[in-house]
């Protein structure tokens, strides 16, 4: 604990029955007045054993979910869903449930910090003003062209003030980055959309509605996009229609929690997802009566039954099944889309949906309309990202500011980020946590935690709606972080200007504030007149969106005439490493706990079991259990994972619903700094991948291929099931 | 003993729309400040969870597919871990109609955790810590267990009580839907309904009546507060 006082502490100290008024020193700020006061007249909105709620919205994942906190005299307590809220309807994930434990984290940085030298961990205090001064002196002194920023994807408010900074100054606009966002393949999804309906945003898929859902390795109830929204949908799909139980079909090599609750589960060879969207889109075509033009002309059903491992039987079946019922969706979920045809199974999945014409429909696919505040700046591609890791090596970037996101942990190792941010003079990160990446910086300017900060969410998926949500703080910063924005515009204010000039905001709250003049007299939930009434409706409600249901029709005509002119001859799936040395497809997946990892310090993150492993503080290797025969490994045992790009140590847990020629390994652990739970813990499966890309550019993260050799050791997975009686008679050496 | 037992609160979970996320598992474990152990202690099966996610694989590959249940205290009507507690730790509370747990007065037998069918009661085998400033998010509703406790899944009674408290300040009777355990608020799929069984107007109960109810180990006669409903099958084509 800090030796300031406490709002509790506070409260202790009033309970000895001050009732004088006095002003306590030693406060967080020296613009904090505190006064003792009488449990009668207590400040408003504390009154003590009752609770005050605040709407914001979490900041665990770029989804956007409102919630709404339960607070108790200064403290945050619990997470609730937000009922109002179109994304998050009122629910949460154990992740959202989880973020008290990041504000409350005990490995926080608690001020800004110096690192005389890098990867030290040996951290100098600094005042704030000096830590600004460096950011000052950072902007001002460098080369526009010569200052990069790479933000992560939350939260869009500091996305849309750093690039109103980088325009007004000249610089190169922001990079943004997760993992999250590249183990979606958000941007190959978003290609497609481009290229089909001439639309740069993110798709929505009407799941609640659907009668027949086929889904291509889109985990859209763990992490994909918006779990709480997708699994709300999910929900829905099964029980929210009288009469009608929507019917989900998932292709995948690993089954993952959603491919789990499908009523069809097919294990397809990795990268032949867009065959068998076109068998099937050749065959839907075939049964409604339309010329098979372009991707779906002259496919080869047999093969593509043959390659991917679906029987054409099967094939027949499910087509029929999708031609004939009235309301059909297909997802092009990440695992589809991580391959180097990522770009082409897109369009062969979206294909399905052009086919049947479910656009802009109940059960279909729809668009998201641009909201007020301009659209979401999608996150940047690994093209991008390699260009601006060359331009680190070539001494090109002189400054670098990180935010939101850890790319030395979350890039794959060949990608060389870790290496080149060693040719960049200044690096500056805001993390609030000593993460690998900030490890590696000069200074450290702790952000808030998501529970403290302002901001906005620009929702640009899985809304029925534009959505914008709001994030306030629901207690004072518990360490003594500053915002970044802040941060940045103390310093643009110092350097003055033309600057200044065109980027005239005091502080954050000034700026959210400018951004929402536009919703003054829109009518949507709320319609507020004025400027303050805006403010504090869009604070109280958790942000703005639209009273009804809205969302586009993608151009069914234009989608059509791109897939006549496609050839049906696809490129087939290209991996790293030679089939004969590296036997073995290696799929990452994240966390559906840890995410991206950044929930590896959570402990109550850490002691939520898996959902399908059932395993908690680790990760693992799922292997077949014939595969695990083959090796002659079992539970437990410790086995080296080599790929052309890198090697770890990983635990088996021997996983009855994979390929024999695929392993998993989940992402999230194996972090070497973040804190005392997240660290030494597991593996990082990303240091296994190498660079492989689809035509959008995306990561083609299931593109690497892998060897396993046992090493005799063993550690025991804590896990929540029985080791006895999980994989049927025939495996009973697994027992050993 | 009579040979039905008096129903007051209850819960409803559609398997057809659980699809095992677990944020009813971490919602409950923050709402109810229930300690967490670590990987050491977990593996030895000392994990605190007061609701768990039980995952069973059926067939096999690749015919296979996975099924979810979350499972936490049934509250039974009759229950088999009241009458063994011989200092009336664990009773039956009359006017809620659910057991609760005295914390104050368990001395740490385990006998009722040992008689419990449904292995629902978990024990604090140690203190558990919260470094600081974890323990500001403790709930102050909700007692923070010591070494030596058995503790269980309430059904959130702090949130029965404080919506009793609010309806009866209001002089009005307490709302469907108006009181939701942590569980049943966080879950996304809105599988988990909570209410009162005794009003047969209440959504738990209209849910209760359906065709596809069941409860876990009916046979024993325990009445349990907490039904099912069987989820579709994914294995009739």
């Amino acid at each position: 604990m800090s030796q300031q006082i406490s709002r509790r502490e506070f409260l202790k100290l009033l309970g000895a029955g001050a009732v004088t008024t006095a002003a306590l020193s030693g406060c967080a700020s020296a613009t904090r007045l505190v006064k003792r006061e009488p449990y009668t007249s207590m400040p408003e909105y504390t009154l003590p054993g009752t609770s005050t709620y605040y709407a914001t919205t979490c900041r665990e994942c770029p989804a956007g979910c409102g919630l709404v906190v339960r607070t108790v005299e200064g403290r945050a307590i619990k997470v609730e869903g937000n009922p109002a809220h179109p994304v998050s309807q009122g629910h949460t994930c154990a992740r959202g449930q989880a973020s008290v434990q990041t504000l409350y984290n005990p490995d926080r940085l608690q001020n800004a910090v110096r690192q005389a030298q890098r990867g030290s961990g040996k951290f100098d205090p600094m005042p704030w003003d000096e830590a600004i001064q460096v950011v000052q002196d950072a902007l001002a002194n460098n080369d526009p062209d010569s200052i990069a920023f790479l933000l992560g994807l939350e939260s869009d408010h500091l996305a849309d003030l750093v690039n109103e900074i980088t325009a007004a100054m000249g610089a190169r606009a922001p990079y943004r980055f997760g993992a999250l966002g590249m183990l979606d393949a958000r941007n190959t999804l978003v290609m497609a959309n481009v290229l089909l309906f001439g639309h740069p945003g993110l798709p929505v898929f009407d799941i609640a509605h659907a009668e027949v859902t086929f889904s291509f390795g889109a985990n859209f109830t763990e992490t994909w996009l918006s779990p709480v929204f997708y699994t709300g949908a999910y929900g829905n799909m099964r029980k929210g229609t009288p009469g009608q139980r929507g019917y989900l079909v998932q292709f995948e090599p690993r089954m993952s929690q959603t491919g789990a609750n499908a009523d069809e589960w097919y294990p397809i060879k990795p990268g032949t997802e867009a065959l068998v969207a076109q068998a099937l889109g050749a065959l839907v075509a075939e049964e409604i009566g339309i010329p098979t033009e372009g991707l779906f002309a002259d496919v080869d059903v047999a093969a593509a039954a043959r390659e991917s491992g679906v029987s054409e039987e099967d094939l027949h079946r499910l087509a029929m099944m999708f031609a004939q019922s009235q309301r059909r969706v297909a997802i092009p979920g990440a695992g589809a889309l991580g391959h180097t045809n990522g770009l082409d199974a897109a369009k062969a999945i979206m294909g399905l949906n052009i086919l049947v014409e479910n656009l802009g429909k109940s059960g279909g696919v729809s668009l998201m309309p641009e909201s007020a505040l301009g659209n979401t700046q999608m996150p940047s591609t690994l093209n991008d990202l390699t260009s601006l890791v060359e331009k680190m090596n070539s001494g090109k970037i002189k400054v670098l500011f990180i935010h939101g996101c850890n790319p030395v942990f979350e890039l794959p190792a060949a990608s060389g980020f870790a290496d080149a941010l060693q040719n960049v003079p200044l690096v500056v990160a805001f993390s609030s946590f000593p993460d690998e990446t900030a490890l590696q910086a000069d200074f450290i300017l702790p952000d808030h935690t998501g529970l403290e900060a302002w901001g906005y969410q620009k929702v640009s998926t899985a809304s029925d709606r534009i959505t914008l949500s709001s994030l306030q703080p629901v207690v004072v910063p518990v360490q003594d972080t500053r915002a970044t924005a802040d941060v940045l515009l103390a310093a643009v204010q110092a350097i003055g200007g033309d600057l200044a000039k065109q980027v005239p905001y005091e502080n954050e709250v000034a700026f959210i504030k400018a951004k929402l003049e536009v919703l003054v007299g829109e009518d949507g939930y709320y319609a507020a007149s004025d400027a303050n009434t805006l403010w504090a409706r869009w604070l109280q409600v958790g942000g703005w969106w639209d009273s009804d249901a809205l969302l586009i029709a993608p151009d069914l005509t234009h989608a059509v005439e791109v897939l006549q002119k496609q050839p049906s001859a696809l490129p087939a799936a290209a991996f790293s490493g030679d089939e004969a040395e590296y036997p073995l497809h290696l799929l990452v997946y994240p966390s559906p706990n840890l995410g991206d990892g950044r929930g590896a310090n959570n402990p109550w993150l850490q002691e939520t079991p898996d959902p399908m492993t059932t395993v908690m503080w680790n990760s693992w290797i799922e292997i077949s259990p014939d595969l695990a025969l083959e090796l002659g490994v079992c539970d437990d045992d410790i086995v080296r994972v080599t790929s052309p790009a890198g090697s770890v140590e990983a635990v088996v847990y021997v996983y009855p619903a994979i390929r024999p020629d695929t392993v998993a390994i989940p992402v999230g652990q194996g972090h070497t700094a973040l804190g005392r739970y997240a660290r030494n813990r597991g593996c990082n499966p990303l240091q296994l991948l190498d660079i492989q890309k689809d035509a959008s550019g995306n990561l083609a993260f299931a593109a690497t291929r892998v060897k396993i050799e046992p090493t005799g050791r063993k550690h025991q997975l804590a896990r929540m099931e029985d080791r006895v009686g999980v994989y049927g008679d025939r495996y009973g050496e697994l027992y050993r | 003993m009579s040979e039905t037992a008096q129903e007051k609160w209850g819960m409803v979970i559609d398997l057809d729309r659980c699809n095992g996320c677990q944020a009813c598992v971490t919602a409950c474990s923050l709402e109810n400040n229930v300690g967490f152990v670590g990987e050491e202690s977990a593996a030895y099966g000392r994990g605190m969870h007061w609701i768990r996610i039980q995952r069973y694989w059926e067939g096999e590959y690749p015919n296979i597919t996975a099924r979810f249940r979350p499972v936490m205290c049934q509250q039974c009507g009759h229950a088999p871990c009241e009458p063994v507690c011989p200092v009336f730790a664990t009773y039956h509370s009359e006017a809620e109609q659910i057991n609760v747990q005295v914390y104050n007065r368990c001395i740490g037998t385990r006998y009722c955790a040992n008689n419990c069918p449904y292995v629902a009661r978990t024990f604090n085998w140690f203190d558990w810590e919260w470094p600081e400033p974890l323990n500001e998010q403790l709930n102050p509703d909700v007692t923070v267990r010591r070494r030596g406790i058995m503790e269980k899944c309430t059904f959130c009674i702090q949130r029965i009580r404080k919506g009793e408290e609010d309806a009866e300040a209001e002089g009005r009777e307490v709302a469907d839907g108006e009181i939701q355990p942590a569980c049943a608020q966080a879950c996304p799929a809105d599988a988990i309904v909570f209410g009162n069984l005794a009003d047969p107007e209440s959504r738990v109960s209209r849910l209760a009546r359906s065709a596809r109810a069941e409860k876990l180990l009916e046979e024993l006669g325990t009445e349990t507060k907490v039904i099912y409903l069987k989820g579709g099958s994914s294995r009739d084509r």
